[in-house]
């Protein structure tokens, strides 16, 4: 009768998440009494849309190692960077600055050169942070190794030289997978298959083929000739969040839950307010609407809207693709 | 204590700290990966043997006969002419090195890559396992291929209807003995069976074909009667030959014709022979009749058993060969024995590079006498008339002055024939083929680059052949040629590529003990036409005897015994080719071979289990279990050391290729020499024209041992991929793959390629050697990245001033700019000057680096023929995720398997989850698995206990709902390659561009921004499809549309004209056109029509004046069609186009326009009243 008092206590208390395990990288928690649809937005922007730090631009002063420019960069960019209190940072695109300035972006620099006859190997840790950042934190390479070495970026033999400048930047996993606050999200429901969505596959015994799935014991088995429940969904969520180490598990799922919010305020602030501000530049419209008064449904099409398509002068020297007609 | 000899015996796993520190300290005794060299060793050994001492050039040189030239006048007595005889002695090879002129080469030496070990070779900036075994010609590394041959010194039984073709009563029916001297140059020697029972014998020499009755040949070799060459073909009277009627009649009938020559002895036959070949052969004035008819034998009959100083021995041993022959050929006829397939392995060899190579170096020496040192000669004594060879001044002049003039360049020919391919020869070589010898051994991977060494062509004689017979694959290749690695496609079955373990055989192995021990072993010297009763015994064309056939197959395994446990002197690898007495078989015998050029494997012998090189030739005749359990007690004599080893080394690289389809596996060995993968560790020092890199290589997870033997791991050749089997977003379809965007933002495939672009200022006149700076190069100081149309570098030409300086007079300067249409980088700048060291380093080479990202339409492959094209870059939150996270790098589509069942593909994807799961690498040899132990429960097992699914199933989400997805998904780590095919090498698309100036229409090339043809079947397609909009978009509109002007009245394009205003200028004119052929000319009025003119006077260009001729319009036609207007005007034939409204095309059935129609009572529901509309 347990089972039922819980569930009785969750219905009245709305959502509610139980955090089962979590360490410096991983967090497991269950999330309760929400919708499907809830808890996928919630992975879909744990994953996506947490914004994070990392190298965005390199500049190159010398590079004579074995690896080419856009190699190094790239490996550069994957290179976690703490972002706690990134949301202390602006988007680069947001920042009123010119190219890049401390609101918005923080500055690495990379100087190695070998002189030994021992090959030398650069690490995350060598790049060097500036001062003109938000926090102490932020843009510091994630390091985790017992050697505090962090990554490998390029090794270097006698004679060869990498000096770089970075800059790091604010941005989402969306944009670019750089960006992304965890490794992987876990996420799990209905561990006993009660809801019948999956149909499994076995070849002779379900049990013996299929393995238990990890929650299985936070629910209770079908019984033997339980009917069916045509009308059940999927109420709990088992989530497993693995960071890549730039911002603690936790903080990645708070600043997701956080992201919802964000998007939703400003979706039910699309949907009630025409309060007479400045809306009409807010949130997406299609390209031509009200503003030269034509319809919006209306595709123009050469800067010709009564001539219908592949009018006559179409049929000149030139078609009307790149031609000087303006059309976008 | 020395330290441990590097290890070369690999096994499956990663072995990573151990081919790092192969990496950073490259071994100093020996290479890590020995089967790298083996695979190559045929090349490298078949060039060893022209120099070594009594190799080819040795044996060439002694084949080449002294040259006798005679001085005088050519119609003096021979008697009263001085006689000078040149010989070769030896060929000496001067050691190689940068030409003694090139004064700043710090070091001259070149240095052969093998005979250096591993460490030496990186220190010279090689790769460290550099095989050798192809040349560098101009740059580019070519390698002669190697071809399949008949085989040699063996009679074959062919059956050709061509050979009909001879001349009148000649049959199918033939024997060719490819006859191979000590030097592996060749001379084929034919029999022809014709109708009446005759032979012929038929050879070619110089590219033109000799027949010659046969008994000729016997009587001229051999002092002999008819009695003993009746003997020799039926047996002796006991013999049960004797009662072969069929036989005899022939036999009696060959003598007796050949009765008309009248040629009764040895003396008188050789000399007949002499005088008829004496101006073919060429032989010198000196020799007499008989001595050219001795040549004549020397040079052509049965080259193998005799081709210098031949004995009297040697000659006996060509007749009796002979005789064998014209057996033979007589018991196919009667079809007591079967046909020899020519296209079986069975009776092939191979033609090594390096004897090829050896033919046409003796070739051009022989050419260097008997042409270049012949015309010398005469040039000389027509100068000097008077000087004769005994002459003082004769003697100063005789080597140096004479040689000097003889044209002949030995080493520009050989570069000349690997530079081409093209083999520039009088002989022929005795080869099928001119052309085609070489190859570029491309290194755009490793793959392909280890391929070209085991390639093995049929000879692109064959390539023009409409018959597929010689492309079939028989089972005699087993283990010689690899039945998966051929191309599909033209050259399919043509191009194949030698099993693993196959070695070629580049030297002769010692067989003199085996005659001594055919003797002591029972073989004697008396024989019959009747195989029941007696069978040859021969040792590499050369008859030991005769046995009985049930004897034969005691001595062959004696034989055999004796060659696998190394005793008396019996080689292990002679081939031993017992051919059993059958029925109607193939002609039975016991055929022994210790040559070079043979094809050979290595088997367990069970009697000793020991290991035992088998041939090609005796391989039908044996009986070879494929694995132990296989092996049949009193039956098997061998049993293969590894069922994988008739496999390529390519087709061993595919995982479990047992359970593919087996075109799949073709597919796959294509696919991995097209694979975009790591070319060389020494990218850095090569400048090849392009080269592709993968710059994300991994080293698969699911592999087999011979991958590490192979040292495939240093030159990585895709990555593994997390891979779902689900039909997920309609992007999958047809064989498309949806990539993971995010996997692609961390590297995924991520490639780029090498281009060199040389830059010369060097003029290209040959005639003056410009050693004076002329032109000189200008650089923009530190760009590395250029675009389309940035300029590269820049050069103006220069002249020295009064102080020496360099100055630019003209004041122009050229630019070389980037044309590639992607953006680049520049890697590396080199100069280069000449390698004689003695001009200015005129010349840049440009490293272009061009990064490649995968990109929407490049195409990808797994390693079992399964090719896809990328199609969407897919967000990774949108993509399906497994219960832990994970999401797939790739999706592709479950209707890739059910048709082409790759179910090998299944396995890998298995074997390699289960792999990284555990962190395993996987072993994928093929046939591991059996009904019994089954792949699927091996690594289902595996899969089980890192609790996963036993099928390699998961449940799995949709990224876009959230949803569990109502199947589980097949989901696992596949190996992934990415193929050379990119789309930005390949989309062509264009609007507008440029036109041919004739018609209008666009150009052709993708190169120029051209179009792609509607052609005449696209255009069939359009019109039965009825899009007659689109076709007129298309072979109109966007091709050469064109508005023109035509007079209505004379439907003519050719007489309108615009017409000239004498008082606008000609920008304002508002002009109009009229028609010049319709108008009349007002000078050539009559007065009194003058007054009448109605109508506007217009004027033309000269200022005539016309009135008419108004009736002209604009319309649309294409370019094209004024074009043959005018192409037919000029050869008199007038187009006239009607243009009217009546003249529009009639829509519908022609229909009465009278209105009788309704009035003779027709339907009242007929067509009429839309007529009346219109």
């Amino acid at each position: 009768m347990e089972y039922d008092t819980m569930m009785m206590d969750n219905e009245s208390s709305g959502p509610s998440v139980k955090i089962s395990e979590a360490d410096a990288i991983h967090v497991n928690f269950e999330l309760n009494n929400v919708d499907l649809s809830f808890a996928n937005s919630l992975r879909r922007i744990i994953q996506a849309e947490v914004a994070t730090v990392a190298i965005d631009l390199v500049n190159f002063a010398a590079n004579s190692s074995v690896l080419a420019d856009e190699f190094i960069a790239h490996r550069l960019g994957l290179i976690p960077l703490d972002s706690r209190g990134a949301d202390q940072m602006l988007y680069s695109r947001d920042c009123d600055c010119d190219q890049s300035c401390g609101k918005c972006s923080i500055t690495l620099t990379l100087h190695a050169s070998c002189t030994s006859d021992e090959v030398m190997k650069v690490y995350a840790r060598d790049l060097l942070v500036g001062a003109d950042r938000p926090n102490v934190h932020v843009g510091n390479p994630v390091i985790t190794d017992p050697d505090g070495l962090g990554p490998l970026i390029c090794k270097l033999r006698k004679g060869q030289e990498l000096n770089i400048q970075c800059v790091a930047k604010k941005g989402i996993a969306k944009e670019h997978a750089k960006w992304s606050p965890c490794s992987a999200v876990g996420f799990e429901y209905d561990p006993h298959n009660k809801l019948h969505h999956l149909d499994l596959w076995y070849e002779k015994d379900v049990a013996k083929e299929w393995p238990k799935s990890k929650y299985a014991d936070e629910e209770e088995p079908a019984q033997e000739g339980e009917p069916f429940d045509y009308d059940a969904v999927p109420g709990r969520f088992y989530y497993e969040v693995e960071g890549v180490g730039s911002i603690d598990p936790d903080a990645i799922v708070q600043s997701g839950i956080k992201e919802i919010q964000t998007k939703l305020a400003s979706l039910i602030h699309g949907l009630t307010g025409n309060d007479g501000m400045n809306d009409i530049y807010d949130g997406p419209r299609s390209p031509d609407a009200d503003m030269d008064g034509g319809a919006g449904w209306q595709t123009s099409y050469g800067n010709a809207p009564d001539q219908g398509w592949g009018g006559g002068t179409t049929y000149g020297g030139q078609t009307s693709y790149g031609a000087d007609q303006n059309g976008w | 204590m020395a330290p441990a000899p590097t290890s070369t015996s690999w096994d499956h796993e990663y072995n990573t700290l151990r081919r790092q520190k192969l990496f950073t300290d490259p071994p100093t005794d020996r290479s890590a990966y020995p089967l790298l060299q083996i695979a190559v060793d045929p090349h490298i050994e078949s060039f060893d043997a022209i120099f070594e001492e009594g190799g080819l050039l040795d044996n060439g040189l002694a084949d080449i006969d002294t040259r006798t030239f005679l001085d005088g006048d050519d119609r003096s007595p021979l008697a009263s002419r001085n006689r000078l005889s040149i010989k070769y002695m030896g060929v000496h090879v001067q050691k190689s090195q940068v030409p003694p002129s090139n004064k700043f080469a710090k070091n001259r030496e070149i240095f052969p890559a093998e005979s250096m070990h591993p460490a030496q070779l990186v220190a010279r900036k090689e790769e460290s396992e550099e095989l050798g075994g192809y040349f560098i010609v101009n740059g580019i590394e070519k390698i002669i291929r190697l071809l399949l041959v008949n085989r040699r010194n063996f009679p074959l039984a062919i059956e050709r209807p061509s050979f009909q073709n001879r001349g009148p009563s000649y049959t199918s029916y033939g024997i060719i003995i490819r006859s191979v001297r000590p030097d592996e140059t060749s001379q084929t020697n034919n029999l022809h069976y014709l109708n009446d029972g005759n032979v012929t014998f038929r050879f070619s020499w110089r590219k033109s074909e000799y027949l010659v009755p046969v008994l000729m040949i016997l009587k001229a070799l051999v002092e002999t009667n008819d009695r003993e060459i009746f003997e020799g073909l039926v047996g002796s009277p006991d013999s049960k030959g004797i009662k072969n009627t069929f036989l005899t009649d022939r036999v009696e009938l060959l003598l007796r014709t050949y009765k008309t020559y009248g040629l009764y002895t040895k003396e008188q036959t050789r000399a007949y022979l002499g005088e008829k070949f004496r101006p073919v052969l060429g032989v010198s004035e000196t020799l007499s009749n008989y001595e050219a008819g001795t040549e004549f034998l020397r040079k052509i009959v049965l080259v193998h058993l005799g081709n210098v100083n031949v004995t009297e021995k040697q000659d006996s041993d060509k007749f009796r060969l002979l005789l064998l022959s014209i057996r033979k050929l007589y018991a196919l006829v009667a079809g007591e024995c079967a046909v020899d397939n020519p296209d079986a392995a069975q009776n092939q060899e191979i033609l090594l590079g390096g004897f090829l190579y050896g033919m046409i170096i003796k070739e051009r020496l022989d050419e260097l006498l008997s042409t270049g040192v012949r015309t010398s000669l005469r040039d000389y004594f027509r100068r000097n008339p008077a000087r004769t060879f005994t002459s003082q001044e004769f003697g100063k002049d005789f080597p140096m002055k004479i040689f000097q003039k003889t044209t002949e360049n030995l080493g520009e020919m050989l570069q000349y024939f690997l530079s081409t391919g093209n083999l520039n020869s009088q002989s022929g070589l005795d080869l099928q083929q001119v052309s085609g010898f070489t190859v570029v051994a491309e290194k755009l991977n490793f793959l392909r680059f280890i391929s070209h060494f085991r390639m093995v062509h049929r000879g692109s004689f064959f390539a023009q052949l409409k018959t597929t017979t010689v492309r079939k694959l028989l089972p005699e290749s087993w283990g010689f040629l690899c039945p998966v690695h051929t191309p599909d496609g033209s050259p399919c079955g043509l191009l194949n590529h030698l099993a693993h373990k196959c070695k070629i055989m580049t030297k002769a192995v010692d067989a003199s003990a085996i005659p001594a021990l055919a003797a002591e072993l029972g073989v004697v010297s008396t024989s019959s036409a009747a195989t029941d009763e007696s069978v040859p015994v021969m040792l590499n064309g050369r008859i030991l005897g005769w046995c009985k056939p049930a004897e034969s197959r005691r001595i062959a395994d004696t034989f055999r015994y004796w060659k696998v446990e190394g005793s008396h002197g019996v080689p292990l690898h002679l081939e031993i080719g017992y051919v059993p007495a059958s029925n109607g078989g193939s002609y039975p015998g016991i055929y022994m071979s210790s040559e070079p050029a043979r094809m050979t494997r290595p088997v367990k012998y069970l009697p000793l289990e020991k290991e035992d090189f088998v041939g090609p030739l005796e391989q039908p005749y044996m009986s070879i279990a494929c694995t132990e359990p296989e092996v049949v007690s009193g039956e098997s004599t061998h049993v293969e050391f590894d069922p994988t080893n008739m496999l390529s080394i390519l087709a061993n690289m595919t995982p479990f290729s047992d359970f593919n389809q087996s075109p799949r596996n073709m597919y796959q060995c294509q696919m991995g020499k097209q694979t975009m993968g790591t070319p060389a560790t020494a990218l850095r020092y090569r400048t090849d024209n392009k080269m592709y890199r993968i710059q994300t290589g991994q080293t698969p997870v699911v592999r087999s041992p011979l991958h590490n033997a192979y040292g495939f791991d240093n030159f990585p050749n895709g990555f593994n991929a997390v891979v779902a089997v689900i039909s997920y977003t309609g992007y999958d379809m047809d064989d498309a793959m949806i990539i993971n965007k995010s996997a692609h933002e961390r590297g995924f495939g991520h490639g780029t390629i090498y281009k060199v672009k040389k830059i010369t200022l060097k003029e290209e006149s040959r005639s003056k050697n410009t050693k004076g700076v002329q032109k000189l190069f200008g650089f923009a100081p530190g760009v590395l990245m250029v675009q389309e149309g940035d300029v590269i570098c820049a050069w103006h030409t220069v002249t020295a001033d009064y102080s020496g300086n360099l100055v630019n007079r003209d004041g122009q300067t050229h630019f070389e700019k980037y044309k590639d249409s992607e953006v680049g980088f520049i890697e590396e700048v080199r100069l280069l000057g000449s390698d004689t060291g003695n001009e200015p380093a005129q010349t840049i080479s440009i490293k272009f680096r061009i990064p490649r990202s995968p990109v929407i339409g490049d195409k990808f492959s797994s390693r079992h023929g399964q090719k896809g094209v990328a199609s969407q870059k897919w967000p990774a939150v949108d993509m399906p995720f497994s219960e832990s996270g994970i999401q797939p790098d790739i999706i592709i589509n479950p209707h890739a398997f059910p048709s082409r069942m790759t179910i090998g593909m299944f396995v890998e994807s298995l074997a390699g989850k289960a792999g990284c799961l555990h962190g395993l690498a996987q072993e994928s040899t093929p046939f591991r698995f059996d009904e019994e132990n089954t792949a699927g429960d091996y690594f289902g097992h595996q899969l089980k206990m890192a609790g996963y699914n036993y099928h390699g199933n998961e449940p799995m989400y949709s990224g876009i709902t959230g949803e569990e997805l109502a199947a589980d998904i097949y989901i696992g780590v596949v190996y992934y390659q990415r193929l050379r095919h990119m789309v930005n090498d390949k989309y062509q698309v264009r609007t507008t561009g440029p036109v041919v100036s004739t018609t209008g229409q666009p150009i052709k090339g993708r190169k120029r921004g051209g179009g792609i043809r509607v052609g005449e079947m696209e255009r069939d397609a359009l019109l039965a499809h009825g899009t007659a909009f689109l076709l007129q978009d298309r072979l109109m509109n966007c091709s050469d549309y064109s508005r023109s002007w035509i007079c209505r009245k004379c439907g003519s394009f050719l007489s309108v004209q615009p017409t000239v205003s004498p008082f606008l200028t000609k920008k304002k004119t508002v002009s109009t056109v009229r028609c010049r052929n319709c108008a009349v000319r007002l000078d050539h009025m009559k007065d009194g029509e003058l007054a009448k003119i109605t109508g506007e006077i217009w004027e033309d260009g000269q200022g005539n004046q016309w009135v008419g001729g108004e009736d002209t319009t604009l319309v649309a036609v294409p370019g094209a069609l004024k074009y043959l207007d005018v192409e037919l005007a000029a050869m008199g034939v007038k187009l006239k186009y009607r243009v009217d409204p009546k003249d529009a095309t009639r829509r519908g059935p022609l229909i009465q326009t009278k209105w009788d129609g309704l009035a003779s009572g027709r339907k009242a529901d007929s067509q009429q009243p839309a007529l009346v509309a219109a």
